[in-house]
């Protein structure tokens, strides 16, 4: 999955690889077989590739019918073998009443199900697929991607996928690729890359809120003690890569929203154990989120250097915003669990 | 009804304009799709010399061919000095000019049909194996189809109506290179009114003809 803004060089990946596009640099090799090699001076031109290309808003041959398009690439197939190889695979995605039918005449969803046959009919040794769902609106697109989902992990093709959306991406992917301004700013399994951004830039790109900088006071592999806004808050730090930064160095990290405990007032007091980082803070303003209400904070005793219009945002559940009236209770003690502020590494 | 003279004229316009509409077909298209498609060295050039007589009087036109196929032209020189035969005053010479001229109609036309393509549908067919060629001829042009034959049917109107650069190099030879505007024009200058209706009512209805049947076929490939 090829993740990232727009512009910023997933879909021209998707060309070179497909060789649409000569890269100036490097090399391709696809389950051993070279495709592209600088320094070898391989190009391979694209029908000689073997990959299937499923394009942004599909490129169904509007002349032809389902079952022509699906059997476009099979020309090099005898007539009765190219025949019964469209037969299945139409069969298979569930298109056998619309073989006769023109693109115009299918809905969205079938339409992306020939595109997909069409690019599957000659057994590619890699499925790539750009922004496929990106021309839909929200509830066709969520539907569309449990299908593409469904018929990718069903045929058992390795797919090379790009978006801009960061939820398709955790859908579908199994390794997430970050770009931004043409470059790769990370490579990582999409559990790594959701808790452990590699930079402050994935986690922009990301779309992470409450990313925030402070001053590291002191770093071991255990845990990172930093100043943000006259505070001073403990994280741990990452037992499989421990970043250690210099003390007095700026230190980028974030902390979700939904990670915030706000400490209510009718129980006993913060106890060390449960309750770290504790805050004093103000919502200054709310708002609604429909399941969630997301809140506003202002730091009591903040430091300097000011920051926005607020310090950090706040997510809770309808339910605890209400109980906690939190419409007429301004103020509150917040605390941060060590193991919810991730540091970002700065590259 | 109409003289021997006048069949002949309309006959040899037909003649005419059918050829040269299939030489457009076979030259113009390919041309259109190069012009659209790639960039190649004198590409700008070869534009600008196929839309020139759009732009030029049809005299200048056939004054330019003249100069290149006319018994001492370039290319006509050597080629009546080897065989004795010259295309100038022939019906042949009819063909090429109404070919020349109504080339930029044919090759703009059918070249903007091309280029509203959408590119995607190239690359798809490449991804499947198909090679340049290939993807203009089963995908590219049938998805301008529409285009092309407004070319072609543009291309057949101008080819009838040709004047101008058919006077300069094929002549005004009634029964040999007179087509039908030839011999209304020379019908209006002799004072033959009745004959110059005829081919003008005649001229008039056969492309009127034209059009409602490209229309038809325009209807019928949507």
């Amino acid at each position: 999955m090829l993740f990232g803004p727009s512009g910023s060089g997933k879909t021209l990946t998707l060309q070179c690889l497909d060789g649409l596009v000569r890269p100036d640099r490097g090399r391709i090799v696809v389950n051993g077989r070279t495709l592209f090699g600088a320094d070898a001076g391989v190009h391979l031109p694209p029908q000689a590739r073997r990959l299937g290309y499923v394009f942004q808003g599909y490129a169904l041959f509007p002349h032809l019918t389902v079952a022509a398009n699906v059997g476009f690439g099979l020309k090099h197939l005898g007539r009765a073998e190219r025949e019964s190889r469209v037969a299945e695979v139409i069969d298979r995605l569930g298109l056998a009443d619309l073989a006769g039918r023109y693109p115009r005449e299918l809905s969205g969803g079938q339409q992306q199900r020939v595109a997909l046959g069409r690019a599957l009919a000659p057994d590619p040794e890699l499925i790539l697929l750009d922004e496929p769902l990106s021309a839909l609106d929200a509830p066709l697109r969520r539907q569309l991607r449990d299908d593409l989902g469904a018929i990718l992990s069903d045929w058992g093709k390795a797919a090379v996928l790009v978006t801009h959306d960061l939820s398709e991406a955790y859908q579908l992917a199994t390794t997430v690729v970050v770009y931004q301004d043409g470059r790769v700013i990370q490579s990582a399994a999409k559990s790594e890359l959701l808790w452990q951004p590699a930079s402050e830039a994935v986690a922009r790109v990301m779309g992470i809120r409450n990313i925030l900088r402070g001053t590291v006071v002191k770093a071991t592999p255990e845990a990172i003690q930093f100043r943000w806004r006259g505070q001073l808050l403990e994280a741990v730090n990452s037992p499989s890569r421990s970043y250690l930064p210099e003390p007095r160095s700026p230190l980028a990290f974030y902390i979700r929203p939904e990670y915030v405990r706000l400490i209510r007032k009718d129980r006993s007091g913060p106890d060390a154990a449960h309750h770290m980082n504790l805050m004093n803070a103000t919502v200054t303003r709310e708002a609604d989120a429909g399941t969630v209400w997301s809140l506003y904070l202002r730091l009591e005793e903040a430091g300097t250097p000011a920051q926005g219009d607020y310090d950090l945002e706040v997510e809770v559940p309808k339910l605890v915003y209400e109980i906690l009236d939190i419409p007429r209770d301004r103020h509150w003690q917040i605390s941060i669990h060590r193991g919810s502020i991730q540091v970002l590494p700065s590259t | 009804m109409l003289s021997a003279e006048a069949v002949s004229a309309l006959s040899l316009s037909v003649r005419v304009a059918v050829v040269a509409t299939a030489v457009n077909a076979a030259v113009g298209i390919p041309l259109a799709w190069a012009l659209a498609r790639h960039r190649f060295w004198g590409r700008g050039l070869l534009d600008l010399l196929v839309t020139l007589p759009l732009v030029l009087p049809p005299t200048v036109t056939g004054y330019y061919l003249i100069v290149l196929l006319g018994r001492r032209g370039w290319i006509g020189g050597p080629l009546y000095a080897a065989t004795g035969w010259s295309v100038a005053f022939t019906w042949y010479a009819a063909i090429v000019a109404a070919t020349i001229m109504a080339m930029p109609l044919m090759v703009r036309t059918a070249r903007a049909a091309i280029e509203s393509v959408n590119r995607d549908f190239e690359k798809a067919a490449f991804t499947l194996g198909r090679s340049e060629w290939q993807a203009a001829i089963e995908v590219t042009l049938p998805l301008a189809r529409k285009g092309l034959l407004a070319g072609l049917v543009l291309a057949f109107a101008r080819a009838l109506g040709e004047f101008g650069a058919t006077l300069m190099l094929a002549g005004n030879i009634p029964g040999k290179t007179q087509t039908v505007p030839l011999a209304i024009y020379t019908a209006v200058q002799t004072g033959e009114s009745s004959e110059a209706l005829g081919l003008v009512l005649m001229l008039t209805a056969l492309s009127a003809l034209v059009l409602i049947a490209s229309a038809r076929l325009g209807g019928r490939a949507q």
